[in-house]
């Protein structure tokens, strides 16, 4: 650590990731999911907010050949996806139905 | 004969000088005794001279009350001095214990200072960065475009390459980037990847959450894998001044042979 130096503001401050490392899809099992998800980003001129559908595709293919730990979606940023407000609409309608009766 | 003798020397009918004797007190030879036959030669500190002195200013009263002053304030000086500097002694010590204590106790409270803002290139390990409260992307903000490189050393028989040249994201909004690595040794190579974030000052606003980077990946000969970065850019990235002009960070991905790092050992694959 370099104490003492004077505050730099171009200084590069890394930060490890928060889950850690990807382990390698060496079969290629969720490579389809990747060949669309690049698809669609080259159709919409690389806008990631057109294509993030895609991407949690990805992340739930991963999920399930076992590539990554397990994780709610709305954790990982999607959130605001809207297949998944309706699923989360869905979910509370049922509550309300199961406490209700 | 007074066989008296002080701190001073001898005086010989006045004539041998002291320190604290000046002339003065030498000059004006005060009647000791009453009765003239006795000899003027005697031993006598200053102090007594001084008594004398006063003395002969007023010859028929002795100030004993002034005198007996001089002592009580002596006396009393004396007392009150040896508290004042016990009292004195006590608060350098405790000052200086607890300057040292001070300086022991800063070390671990500048590492916590150091953790929790940064300062100084500390690597923010706080996790709360990625709260899920945090990953809502700011639609109405403009799209930065984050552009990626990739590198590899020449140690390292493999060709690296980023799957998409650039992306065009939103603070807080969660993106995903492929780069795409194939093997061309003869047998199996363990690599590691380092990477770099330009411009450095947006270095601390970008967050992955989970990429290829520090731990060995293995491949084998003739193998080409896909491998994913899911990042996001802070959304206090939007409230940093610096960070008006910054409209492209590129994220640059350098692969190293792992066999010149000997001693991590190999990633275990996990079992599915």
């Amino acid at each position: 650590m370099s104490y003492g130096r004077p505050p730099n503001i171009e200084a590069f401050s890394g930060s490890p990731p928060l889950f850690g490392s990807f382990p390698l899809d060496h079969e290629g099992e969720c490579k389809d999911f990747m060949k669309e998800y690049v698809k669609c980003l080259k159709q919409h001129k690389n806008n990631n907010g057109e294509c993030r559908h895609l991407s949690r595709a990805y992340l739930q293919c991963r999920m399930d050949k076992g590539l990554m730990d397990k994780n709610d979606m709305n954790n990982l940023g999607f959130a605001d996806l809207k297949d998944n407000n309706n699923k989360k609409q869905n979910e509370n309608d049922n509550k309300d139905q199961k406490e209700s009766s | 004969m007074a066989s008296r003798f002080g701190l001073f020397q001898r005086v010989y009918n006045g004539t041998i000088l002291t320190p604290t004797m000046t002339l003065r007190h030498v000059a004006t030879r005060p009647v000791i005794n009453t009765t003239s036959s006795r000899p003027l030669t005697t031993c006598m500190t200053s102090r007594t001279w001084l008594t004398l002195q006063h003395s002969k200013k007023t010859p028929f009263q002795q100030p004993p009350f002034q005198k007996v002053h001089y002592n009580t304030t002596t006396t009393k000086k004396k007392t009150s001095d040896k508290t004042d500097n016990v009292s004195a002694g006590m608060y350098a010590a405790a000052i200086f214990i607890s300057m040292l204590g001070l300086s022991y106790a800063a070390v671990p409270l500048y590492r916590l200072f150091c953790a929790s803002t940064g300062y100084s290139g500390t690597p923010v390990t706080d996790t709360n960065r990625f709260a899920k409260e945090r990953l809502v992307p700011h639609n109405e903000q403009r799209r930065i475009r984050i552009t990626f490189e990739s590198n590899t050393s020449d140690a390292l028989p493999w060709s690296f390459k980023p799957e998409l040249r650039e992306i065009y994201v939103v603070p807080g909004e969660t993106a995903l980037t492929f780069y795409k690595a194939k093997s061309k040794a003869k047998d199996d190579i363990v690599g590691i990847a380092t990477y770099n974030v330009t411009p450095y000052r947006a270095g601390s606003y970008f967050n992955k959450i989970q990429c290829f980077c520090f731990e060995e990946q293995r491949l084998a000969s003739g193998e080409d894998v896909d491998m994913p970065v899911f990042f996001f850019i802070d959304p206090d990235f939007l409230e940093d001044p610096y960070m008006k002009d910054v409209n492209t960070v590129t994220l640059s991905y350098t692969l190293f042979n792992a066999k010149y790092a000997k001693h991590l050992s190999p990633v275990q694959p996990p079992s599915a």
